[in-house]
């Protein structure tokens, strides 16, 4: 793989979207992952997260996943990092990236990935999700429009998330291929693979792009620009894990 | 007597549990506002997914065409019917 960005690719979250993203990369000749998880598999994982088997239930994700992509694709150095990505610890994840997988399962987290990228300079691909649904949007380094010109900021109440709401198996699998479908446009430069949401919709086998634009008041990337650090008062709403 | 404007609005997943699993429906109205008052008269519960007091909920992106109604007129965008609405709320699952 012949990118215009060196560096590994950061996979964030191990589980139903990350492991089909990172098996399309390995396959798609990525030689370096970086995966960051704080979780252990657990049963109810085995019918999305698909790196996985009965045997795995109880491991920590990452051992587990690091075992099964590197006996499919021994090619493919996987670089560990454990724990969830955190304000104070997300710089160092992100840092040095070709480009980075959001492939959380919360908002607080999701909308940290957007601030830490974009102040590193870093594209980032956030992918999602529940039911039948899966969205996936893709942001150029320094790109706009981002993540919170899409969803301005964390929800309060009443967006579903990963605890009230489950996930049907393939759409992770469409959401995972998406997003490494995605991932590799931009590390090729392909301007197109950014500016838009995609939305799937696995009752109906649509799949759908959306433009997004730019907000001009956008506190990430517009002006004037109010997120200049992880401040972590801004990440502490409708997590998964308190 | 006034022409009735007649949209398409198409809900996402999480929404359909109020349509009766359907994936489309048809709204009537002349602006964007308009018509999701009319969907909470058929599909009680739908307005109070979609907006807050302050007008569309900061989670949730209505778009007319591929329009962003942020970019329009937001709720007031005005409708000359036959248009698609579409919904894309935000999710988080993994």
């Amino acid at each position: 793989m012949t990118g215009l960005r060196r560096g590994p690719i950061v996979l964030v979250g191990a589980g139903g979207i990350g492991a089909p993203a990172a098996m399309a990369l390995a396959a798609a000749g990525v030689r370096a992952l970086r995966v960051a998880d704080d979780d252990r598999v657990e049963l109810s994982n085995l019918h999305r997260q698909i790196l996985f088997g009965d045997a795995d239930v109880g491991q920590p994700k990452l051992d587990a996943f690091a075992v099964a992509l590197a006996r499919r694709f021994p090619g493919t150095a996987v670089e560990l990092h454990r724990g969830r990505a955190l304000p104070a610890s997300a710089p160092a994840l992100v840092a040095g990236a070709a480009v980075v997988i959001d492939a959380t399962d919360n908002f607080a987290s999701r909308f940290l990935l957007a601030d830490a990228c974009a102040l590193a300079g870093v594209p980032v691909v956030h992918a999602a999700a529940v039911r039948w649904s899966a969205t996936v949007m893709a942001v150029a380094a320094r790109g706009r429009p981002c993540y919170r010109c899409l969803f301005e900021d964390l929800p309060g109440e009443g967006a579903p998330d990963c605890v009230s709401a489950g996930v049907a198996g393939p759409v992770c699998g469409v959401a995972g291929a998406l997003a490494a479908d995605r991932a590799l446009r931009l590390l090729a430069g392909d301007a197109s693979a950014s500016g838009a949401v995609v939305t799937f919709d696995g009752l109906r086998d649509a799949l759908r792009e959306v433009a997004v634009r730019a907000r001009p008041g956008c506190p990430l990337c517009g002006e004037p620009r109010v997120v200049r650090d992880l401040d972590p008062r801004r990440y502490t709403a409708n997590a998964c894990h308190p | 007597m006034g022409t009735t404007v007649e949209t398409t609005v198409r809900i996402p997943t999480p929404l359909r549990t109020l349509t009766g699993g359907a994936d489309e429906v048809k709204g009537q109205g002349a602006t964007v506002g308009a018509v999701i008052e009319d969907l909470e008269k058929r599909h009680p519960g739908v307005r109070d997914r979609l907006l807050d007091e302050k007008g569309v909920r900061r989670f949730v992106n209505i778009y007319v065409g591929d329009e962003d109604i942020r970019f329009l007129e937001g709720l007031g965008t005005e409708l000359k019917g036959g248009e698609q609405i579409s919904i894309v709320p935000a999710i988080a699952g993994g």
